[in-house]
């Protein structure tokens, strides 16, 4: 479990006005869920074409680099609608997460992502020329994993109930 | 009710009377592993599918041509879909006669039949002389909206998914 100090900030955060009305709202709840949904749909899709490029199961002779350069601004669009509707979700059963070990795994795992995917990750696809195989599919394999991880550990908020 | 709504729903009761139904109810595990599985194959359909629609309305992956990008996504839809259906239906099993009376499941099929519609007369007219406009940037009118409508139709598909889960529609027995 994480450190106690953290605890009144999550207290504080589901008795924000907007937290309680989110709270009480089945309708702006699956409403946040389904836009955090199109999020994850738009990240992941990009992500794999950019990672299946990197594996050598790209488009043709469309080197990575392309493919990552036209759909940079589409992951981050992703990536925007998810970090948007994701805390707004959170205020509205923020003490529950604090309690829920997969809530934890989650934000774990999207910080190396995002730290992996801007920095190590956007080096690679963006190379030029292309980066090696061995070490381009190295990170292409993690970048999945690491994102697949995110989404896994999200939908085990909801599964995995504290104690 | 309609004929036709009175055999549905007597399937819908036969699949619950099934063994299959009470193994689904009686695990811990099947439902979640089931519906994490569904999730990340919409997720997949979804997200594969929104690039070819992104590239057809012109917004994304330009200097790729169109036939290149359906070749080498569509493998992947269709893993995605496949994923899909199978856990769809064993997650379908477990509470038949519910997703009979529920309005949101009744959308989310109507709305995958359409998208499936779409796609087929996309595939049958305007993809059929790809080559005549795969390299510009732009491509038809048709293709456009067949690209428009099925981001559009995809979008509702996760909507009313996750509508199933808030909307069950107990009332409506």
């Amino acid at each position: 479990m994480m450190a106690a100090y953290l605890l009144p900030a999550f207290e504080w955060l589901q008795h924000t006005p907007l937290a309680q009305t989110i709270r009480h709202s089945a309708a702006l709840i699956a409403t946040l869920e389904i836009v955090h949904l199109i999020g994850l749909a738009l990240l992941i899709g990009t992500i794999l074409m950019v990672d299946l490029s990197l594996l050598g199961l790209g488009i043709g002779r469309h080197p990575a680099s392309q493919i990552a350069r036209e759909l940079r601004n589409w992951t981050a669009a992703g990536l925007a609608i998810m970090l948007a509707s994701g805390p707004l979700i959170l205020s509205s059963e923020a003490e529950r997460c604090y309690k829920t070990p997969a809530f934890w795994v989650k934000m774990a795992l999207l910080a190396l992502a995002v730290t992996f995917h801007f920095t190590i990750h956007r080096r690679v696809a963006l190379a030029e020329p292309p980066q090696p195989h061995p070490s381009a599919r190295l990170v292409a394999s993690l970048s999945l994993a690491l994102w697949i991880g995110v989404a896994l550990a999200g939908k085990g908020i909801a599964i995995f109930q504290p104690a | 009710m309609l004929p036709f709504g009175l055999f549905l729903l007597s399937i819908c009761q036969w699949i619950d009377s099934t063994r299959l139904n009470v193994v689904m109810r009686q695990s811990n595990w099947a439902f979640p592993a089931l519906d994490t599985i569904h999730t990340l194959g919409i997720v997949l359909v979804a997200g594969t599918i929104m690039l070819v629609d992104l590239r057809l309305l012109g917004l994304g992956l330009r200097s790729v041509p169109v036939a290149q990008l359906v070749g080498r996504i569509v493998p992947a839809t269709l893993g995605g879909f496949g994923l899909m259906l199978l856990s769809g239906g064993l997650l379908f099993s477990s509470e038949a006669v519910k997703m009979y009376h529920s309005p949101a499941f009744r959308i989310k099929m109507a709305l995958l039949a359409l998208a499936g519609v779409n796609a087929f007369i996309f595939h049958r007219t305007i993809y059929r002389d790809v080559a005549n406009w795969d390299h510009g940037s732009a491509a038809p009118v048709g293709a456009r909206v067949a690209g428009l409508l099925s981001l559009i139709f995809w979008i509702a598909i996760i909507a009313a998914g996750r509508a199933i889960a808030y909307a069950p529609g107990y009332d409506l027995g």
